[in-house]
């Protein structure tokens, strides 16, 4: 192959190549600072989530603005495994007082704690079978990652999704 | 009317390359390394009171490489829009101790730190809010390992 044809190939090559960084940065940003989708799975927040798993989208603009409050479900970097992300409710912010059943399965002992500053408090749905706040107690406001706001079932709700989310982002 | 388009694409060519630029800036401070102005007197003397420059990695702590001994920054368990910069001296499963509150007393307590968390301590124990302060704090909220000052 002569100078020529491999410039032109090298050329090319790099075009390509920057067109797939555009598209990958430009996706990087909009899943750090707009919204993002995950997959949750297991029995912690029934009947909300399935067990088998469903596709949700979060947002990541409130938990940056601090706009997210009691009854969102978040999804948070868990306190006991850095590298996991998990999905809860949000039941207390700071300087609320919860009431929760310790351990709900053996007995109905109830114990009331008060969320300390810069923490939050997170349950599962599902009481039964999910290791929240009741476990691992308060945990701290930046390990917030997103506010899902949107359970994709099948196509209709997902019209549904981005209908309200335009609703929620413009009003 | 011909006027207006060549001037709309090029000003759009002009906003892709400054997009372009910001795009790889932003990468660069946040995933590889950038530099943070830090002050305080928790960390005397390593560093200044006033005010120091660092530069500061974003690499390590997601690959798990950052150990005791590294001084890092963390989003503050107290306010999380605040960064502080300490020292890690436990990792998970490590048994620290530590003086309770070297200006009044001796006293020291012995503590294990639990999993997914860490102990941080302020080089300068006597002026500094930290793990002995508010207990470990999850590994979660470390942002970066400070490799240069």
């Amino acid at each position: 192959m002569n100078f020529q044809q491999w410039s032109a190939l090298m050329k090319e090559g790099f075009n390509v190549t920057s067109f797939v960084a555009t598209y990958l940065c430009f996706l990087h940003v909009t899943n750090t600072y707009l919204f993002t989708h995950a997959w949750v799975y297991g029995p912690s927040m029934l009947p909300t989530f399935s067990v088998t798993g469903n596709l949700v989208l979060a947002e990541r603009v409130s938990t940056r603005l601090g706009k997210v409050g009691r009854g969102d479900v978040v999804l948070i970097r868990s306190p006991q495994n850095p590298r996991k992300v998990v999905t809860k409710r949000l039941v207390g912010m700071e300087g609320d007082k919860i009431t929760y059943v310790v351990d709900p399965k053996n007995s109905d002992r109830r114990e009331t704690i008060v969320v300390p500053k810069g923490h939050v408090w997170i349950e599962g749905d599902n009481i039964y079978a999910t290791s929240d706040s009741r476990k691992f107690g308060p945990v701290p406001y930046g390990l917030l990652h997103g506010r899902v706001f949107c359970k994709v079932s099948d196509l209709k709700s997902f019209m549904d999704c981005i209908f309200f989310s335009f609703l929620f982002f413009f009003l | 009317m011909g006027k207006w388009k060549t001037l709309a694409k090029a000003a759009i060519e002009l906003a892709a390359i400054v997009a372009k630029f910001i795009c790889l800036y932003h990468v660069t401070d946040s995933y590889l390394f950038s530099p943070t102005i830090v002050s305080g007197p928790s960390m005397l003397p390593t560093l200044n009171m006033t005010g120091d420059v660092i530069l500061a990695e974003y690499v390590s702590h997601r690959l798990g490489k950052v150990g005791p001994g590294d001084v890092v920054l963390v989003r503050s368990p107290e306010n999380p829009r605040k960064t502080i910069s300490k020292r890690i001296v436990g990792m998970e499963g490590d048994t620290v101790t530590y003086l309770v509150d070297p200006n009044f007393s001796l006293r020291s307590r012995t503590i294990m730190v639990p999993k997914g968390h860490v102990w941080i301590q302020g080089d300068n124990m006597y002026a500094s809010k930290d793990s002995r302060h508010y207990g470990p704090i999850p590994y979660g909220l470390i942002l970066g390992k400070v490799f240069c000052r």
